[in-house]
């Protein structure tokens, strides 16, 4: 697949604060790559390098598989920490600039403003939006002329439920048309909703990355135990929604795709010819998940 | 270019405090000449209460001398200051809003965002060098009885000096915009500059106890407005026996230049390092 982004070894320092440290990454051209990561782990900070806004210390970085240029920002559109505006200006002006930077015609501007639900706006002054219709805008510029790749650092950030859905909406449809999109988010939840692969930062470093459904794949487990556990073994890999299994002494983790409750499961296997002795659920909420990430890559 | 001047042209078209403020400069400027004639005919009017044969009336406003006059009173700092201000307020309002960062986000270059803020300052001088160009016109025809083309126009080079100088004082004005980065920062220093600073190690350089030498006219301010530095009153001339400036000198004017030219190098450098 063809390498919309590369990032090769970048590391970026603010006085003592070690920003980003050694950061590898690649997105491929049709992926939704999500940039997990707490506040402070130099998610802006990499958006930041990657789009010339700052240098990095060492490293380097390509897009479409060229040394970036100026021309090459022209097809991706972003948005980056608050939405940048002029204030005394309406929205259809202030798109207007961001058309004739980026080499564009003004015939997408209405478009833009129709699907980011601001074209009765289009018209009062950037600074009396509200927060929320603040950030849509900067969502619409981000959309100006259909770009390749669209960037987003924390689009929902700030708006009420309603606005983060439609937000949500936006980015799962511009998506299946194909357009690659980099969200960073501090949000396990949006990530999750919203991308199919996933790099996990800290302090600055990637901890790890790869398919959402791998990284983030989280069933609840179950601790079985039986007289046999090679029976156990073996039959609970007849389950549909099975997915792994942790061997251990005198018991087995199991872990599932999918939801199950104790009841079904242990209907299953008795069904099955096993009687359990043992039956334990452990519960673990993503959030947990991703907090134990972290906490691995404290220690 | 041409794409780069219709940005900027959309940032300044409904934005009010351009227009305010290069408004109170033709406003200032208007008074200030009104004032003119007025004031230096009340001095006329004291001196002849001690002399036996009284000295004409003197009148600033005809040709050709109306061009000197005229640019020489558009570049007193006192009336310099608004577009200086509005230049400053351009730039810094870009880190202020964070569109510069948004600019470059969007495709644009360093230099680019350079060379569109130096294409509207071209802008600007030429457009208030038409301007008051016609103002002369206007009031000269007004005032001269001879109207001849060559008694109009004879001293209306004296309008290349007006827009150096404005283009250059406008510079000055972007190098404290882009290096300091804060409106009500960049303002305060450079009035501070402009009014104070310059003025007392003008008169520091100058004076014969400390160095009596000729630095001060080389001042980058001072240079810049020293390229339109009299004005012209042909009977007092006569009177006062001074053989004061009466055309626009090429030094006078490489030297602001060569001050702008710097000040856009160091803009430029300061652009490419430094983060946004």
């Amino acid at each position: 697949m063809e390498t919309v982004l590369s990032i090769a070894n970048i590391s970026k320092r603010y006085g003592k604060i070690q920003a980003v440290s050694e950061l590898s990454l690649e997105v491929k051209k049709g992926q939704v790559f999500g940039v997990l990561g707490p506040n402070g782990s130099g998610k802006t900070t990499t958006l930041s390098v990657i789009l010339d806004l700052i240098k990095a210390n060492s490293g380097t970085f390509q897009w479409f598989g060229q040394e970036p240029t100026n021309e090459s920002r022209k097809r991706i559109g972003s948005v980056i920490e608050s939405p940048n505006f002029f204030p005394y200006l309406s929205p259809v002006i202030n798109l207007k600039i961001v058309a004739d930077i980026k080499d564009l015609g003004y015939e997408d501007i209405d478009r833009v403003l129709h699907l980011t639900g601001l074209y009765d706006r289009r018209n009062t002054r950037f600074k009396t939006f509200s927060f929320g219709m603040k950030q849509r805008l900067a969502v619409a510029s981000a959309l100006l002329g259909n770009p390749d790749v669209l960037i987003l650092d924390e689009p929902t950030n700030g708006l009420d439920p309603q606005g983060i859905a439609h937000i949500r909406e936006l980015i799962l449809q511009i998506a299946s048309a194909g357009t690659t999109i980099i969200i960073a988010s501090h949000l396990l939840d949006e990530i999750q909703k919203i991308c199919s692969h996933v790099a996990v930062l800290n302090k600055g470093k990637k901890l790890f990355d790869g398919k959402v459904s791998e990284v983030l794949a989280i069933s609840d487990s179950f601790d079985l135990s039986a007289a046999s556990i090679e029976l156990l073994s073996s039959t609970i890999r007849l389950h549909p929604a099975f997915q792994s299994l942790l061997p251990g002494i005198d018991k087995i983790q199991v872990f599932f795709k999918d939801e199950i409750d104790a009841e079904e499961l242990n209907r299953f296997l008795f069904q099955h010819g096993v009687t359990l002795t043992h039956l334990a659920e452990r519960k673990r909420s993503l959030e947990q998940h991703f907090l134990e990430l972290l906490d691995n890559n404290n220690k | 270019m041409i794409k780069l001047l219709k940005i900027e042209f959309k940032k300044i078209l409904t934005y009010k405090i351009f227009w305010i403020l290069t408004g109170l400069y033709f406003v200032f400027l208007t008074v200030g000449l009104l004032m003119a004639e007025f004031m230096i005919n009340n001095i006329v009017d004291n001196t002849n209460k001690h002399l036996p044969i009284p000295i004409p009336h003197v009148t600033i406003y005809f040709f050709p001398w109306l061009w000197q006059n005229m640019t020489f009173f558009a570049t007193i700092r006192y009336v310099m200051i608004f577009p200086a201000i509005v230049i400053i307020i351009l730039i810094t309002n870009e880190y202020t809003f964070k569109t510069i960062r948004q600019n470059v986000i969007n495709g644009m270059n360093k230099a680019e965002i350079l060379i569109s803020k130096l294409l509207l300052i071209l802008l600007i001088s030429a457009v208030m060098t038409v301007l008051l160009a016609l103002g002369t016109l206007i009031i000269g025809i007004a005032h001269t009885s001879d109207l001849s083309l060559v008694q109009v126009l004879e001293k209306s080079s004296f309008m290349i000096g007006f827009f150096l100088t404005m283009m250059t004082f406008q510079i000055y004005a972007l190098f404290f915009g882009f290096l300091l980065r804060n409106t009500g920062l960049s303002i305060a220093l450079f009035t501070l500059y402009v009014f104070i600073a310059e003025p007392i190690l003008y008169h520091f350089l100058k004076s014969p106890i400390v160095f009596n030498n000729n630095i001060s006219p080389y001042l980058p301010v001072n240079a810049a407005l020293s390229i339109t530095e009299y004005p012209s009153i042909p009977v007092l001339k006569k009177l006062v026996g001074l053989n004061l400036q009466d055309s626009i000198s090429i030094s006078a004017c490489l030297i602001p230049m060569g001050y702008a030219a710097l000040m856009i190098g160091i803009v430029y450098w300061a652009l490419v390092k430094m983060d946004l």
